[in-house]
């Protein structure tokens, strides 16, 4: 049962970083504009202006979240969750900065996966090197196997966030969706596995905040573009929590949209390669202002090209359409939690 | 429903992902566990490496089959326009 304070600090780790990013957004977002730091909203005829990065602002909610979390429950699990995302926030910084290569990218974000796991030395209760399955039950515990997938996790699912962000809110939506599912899970697991801590619940809430905050700024049309520092932050935070809340099946089945959206890519261009060297893009804007499916066979297959595959869509409705995947795979992710939780 | 075709690629991805990585950590990972000699120990390493790349390659040729079918239908349909 939880108590009054626990419901409190619940709130908290979901409020304080929501209004902090809502009341924090606008004098950020001008900031940047003053400093010149805007990008071009390509998909928009003519082509506006957007403040970039987000990164930094989203990174601050995030770790103002976490620390609410590792303050009210002294819980190591918010600590390991920020040292995997600062690190992949670090490297998308550095790419919105300097522009990283394709396969430089992943390379570095293993780091993010190596030090969330080597806090496992300090504190060995942090994850249960354990898979659970709907039906079927548990797995036998495989420490090695399961840490070395730990680590391979986070530049995985970073990069695969990281390739949601093409579009007016298509980021932000993944995100809140995916967390709002990842929250269900871990919550069930919770309630379901005795002395399992509250804490592991707690921490999930910033993420929610988070990307709730940023979805009023970022979807159609956008105000604010994350850049590469706030799509990998996202990414890594949702592996670090997927890990630590013991939900690893629900939350991959959550991102299936991504998973296939990274395999089209990386399958059909034959490896890493930064977007922006991309030899042809996967769409283009017709004469009127809707977005077509590129019909070149050398195109590289997105999960956006295979959307307007069915026929041109203006951003907003192809956004629709991205979210309406990413929610049946929400459900099919909760469905997953239930069964394997509740009965 | 334009988006049918594309659910149930999920759905399949969805299926193979909680069927493969089952079937992985309950009969892959704990292949030989005490082996008796080095042969022994190198013939389960081998087939364990086997079968990982063959849980692998199975999903990722029926989701490349899957999309091939789809995109060939969908291109079929569509004539290449040159971009604005």
């Amino acid at each position: 049962m939880v108590t009054g304070f626990e419901a409190a600090l619940l709130s908290l780790a979901f409020l304080v970083p929501f209004l902090l990013l809502l009341f924090g957004f606008p004098p950020y977002l001008r900031m940047l504009t003053r400093m010149g730091r805007v990008s071009e909203d390509v998909h928009k005829s003519p082509p506006t202006k957007v403040p970039e990065p987000a990164g930094p602002i989203l990174f601050v909610g995030a770790v103002v979240g976490e620390l609410v979390v590792a303050v009210g429950f002294h819980s190591w699990v918010p600590v390991a969750i920020l040292l995997g995302a600062g690190v992949a926030f670090a490297v998308g910084l550095w790419d919105d900065l300097f522009v990283l290569g394709g396969k430089a990218k992943p390379l570095l974000l293993l780091i993010a996966g190596l030090v969330f796991v080597g806090l496992i030395v300090f504190k060995p209760n942090l994850y249960s090197p354990v898979l659970s399955f709907p039906i079927l039950g548990d797995t036998s515990p495989h420490f090695t196997i399961y840490t070395v997938l730990a680590v391979v996790a986070f530049p995985v699912v970073a990069n695969a966030f990281n390739m949601m962000d093409a579009f007016n809110g298509e980021v932000s939506w993944f995100t809140l969706l995916t967390s709002i599912a990842l929250l269900v899970g871990v919550t069930l697991h919770d309630i379901a596995t005795a002395g399992f801590s509250l804490a592991r619940v707690a921490a999930t809430l910033p993420l929610v905040a988070v990307a709730a905050a940023f979805l009023l700024f970022n979807r159609y049309p956008a105000k604010a573009f994350d850049g590469d520092s706030g799509s990998l932050m996202f990414g890594a935070m949702f592996a670090g929590l997927a890990i630590t809340g013991g939900v690893e099946v629900a939350a991959m089945i959550a991102i299936v949209p991504a998973i296939l959206n990274s395999f089209y890519t990386l399958s059909s261009v034959r490896g890493f390669v930064e977007r922006r060297r991309m030899a042809s893009r996967p769409t283009y804007i017709g004469k009127d202002g809707l977005l077509y499916a590129s019909a070149e066979p050398e195109a590289p297959t997105t999960i956006v090209r295979l959307v307007l595959l069915a026929g041109p869509l203006s951003e907003k409705d192809l956004v629709k359409n991205i979210i309406a995947l990413t929610g049946v795979a929400c459900l099919l992710s909760v469905a997953i939690s239930v069964l394997t939780w509740v009965y | 429903m334009k988006l049918a075709p594309l659910i149930a690629i999920e759905v399949a991805a969805f299926l193979l992902i909680i069927g493969e990585t089952y079937f992985f950590f309950t009969f892959v990972v704990p292949l030989g566990a005490i082996p008796h000699n080095l042969g022994e120990y190198t013939g389960f390493a081998l087939l364990k490496v086997a079968l990982t790349v063959g849980l692998g390659a199975l999903w990722f040729l029926v989701m490349l089959g899957m999309t091939r079918v789809y995109v060939r239908s969908k291109l079929r349909t569509l004539t290449p326009m040159p971009s604005s």
